[in-house]
């Protein structure tokens, strides 16, 4: 039994975010490289090697999630979120610009806040139900607010990092919720998604 | 004559779909090589040591999908191990659809290069 672990990060990124073909012997293949690597090498080096080999596998998952026809239902799960996503973020503009802080000022305050905690949750409920929904919905988020922005939707003038705030981070929440917390959906067959 | 006639055999033998990608032919003669069955590391590393091509695990696994999916190979679950963090292998090995299409990739090559030979060598 070798003593050595591949970086826990990567390994979540690959169980929780990707709609990964194999994701079971994906992973495994790696994580037995990664030893012998460490083993022959160092720990570093085979670290680099293992995340090296993780960024350069996402396009040809993700392309492979296309051809296989399989993002469709991880698709129509993230629009699913992103519906409830919409209605909770509603009821949450609604209670701060009505009840909690009727000013302006506030509400720019607040809104990044709710933003963030609301597309984290969203993407921590789209792990829980589907590996590979994250990825969706994190695409789904990116092209609203960016269409937002683009329609100037807000009508207090903000300047462009507050705009370019939403447009990264909250993307970025949606991916890296679920992996931070480690979300494992329990997968009866997780060997041929 | 020879030529024409290989071309118009490729052309009556292969049917629409059957050319194999670069990355599909490498990989489906890689798993040829490992005689049987081969996990995608393997198939990975054997492409490295052959050709210098340092691939990523997910392009070869996608390619395998693929590869499956066309009847080209068939592929196993092995057992789980400690080493891969209790993860099974998946054991890939070549169906006799592949191998046709191997050959008839083989016979394309073959034909395509066959007038090439001195103009390479005085390059």
């Amino acid at each position: 039994m070798s003593c050595y672990s591949p970086p826990a990060f990567a390994c979540r990124l690959f169980q929780t975010v990707l709609p990964v073909p194999y994701q079971g012997a994906l992973l495994g293949d790696l994580i037995e490289e990664y030893t012998l690597r460490a083993e022959s090498t160092s720990p570093s080096a085979a670290t680099r090697w293992f995340w090296g080999q993780a960024c350069r596998s996402i396009p040809f998952i993700v392309g492979s999630s296309f051809r296989t026809g399989d993002w469709l239902i991880s698709a129509s799960a993230a629009t699913g979120v992103y519906v409830v996503m919409g209605m909770i973020k509603f009821a949450a503009d609604f209670m701060i610009t009505k009840l909690v802080a009727p000013e302006q000022t506030a509400y720019i305050v607040l809104a990044p806040i709710v933003f963030l905690a609301i597309t984290s949750i969203g993407g921590y409920a789209a792990a829980r139900i589907r590996c590979g929904t994250p990825i969706f919905l994190a695409f789904i988020v990116m092209i609203t607010v960016g269409v937002l922005i683009a329609v100037k939707a807000c009508s207090v003038p903000v300047p462009w990092w507050y705009q370019f705030g939403f447009l990264t981070l909250g993307p970025l929440s949606v991916l890296l919720t679920p992996v931070l917390f480690g979300v494992l959906k329990p997968r009866s067959e997780e060997s041929t998604t | 004559m020879t030529f024409l006639a290989d071309l118009f055999y490729i052309a009556k033998q292969m049917k629409r779909g059957e050319l194999l990608g670069s990355l599909e032919h490498i990989i489906l003669l890689a798993l040829a090589r490992l005689d049987g069955n081969a996990h995608g590391m393997i198939v990975r590393r054997e492409i490295e040591e052959r050709t210098g091509r340092n691939i990523s695990i997910g392009a070869v696994y996608a390619t395998l999908e693929r590869l499956e999916a066309k009847g080209y190979v068939s592929s196993s679950t092995g057992d789980p191990t400690p080493e891969r963090g209790g993860r099974a292998k998946r054991l890939f090995r070549v169906e006799a659809a592949g191998n046709r299409a191997l050959q008839i990739s083989g016979q394309t090559i073959r034909s395509m290069t066959a007038d090439l030979k001195g103009r390479w060598e005085t390059i």
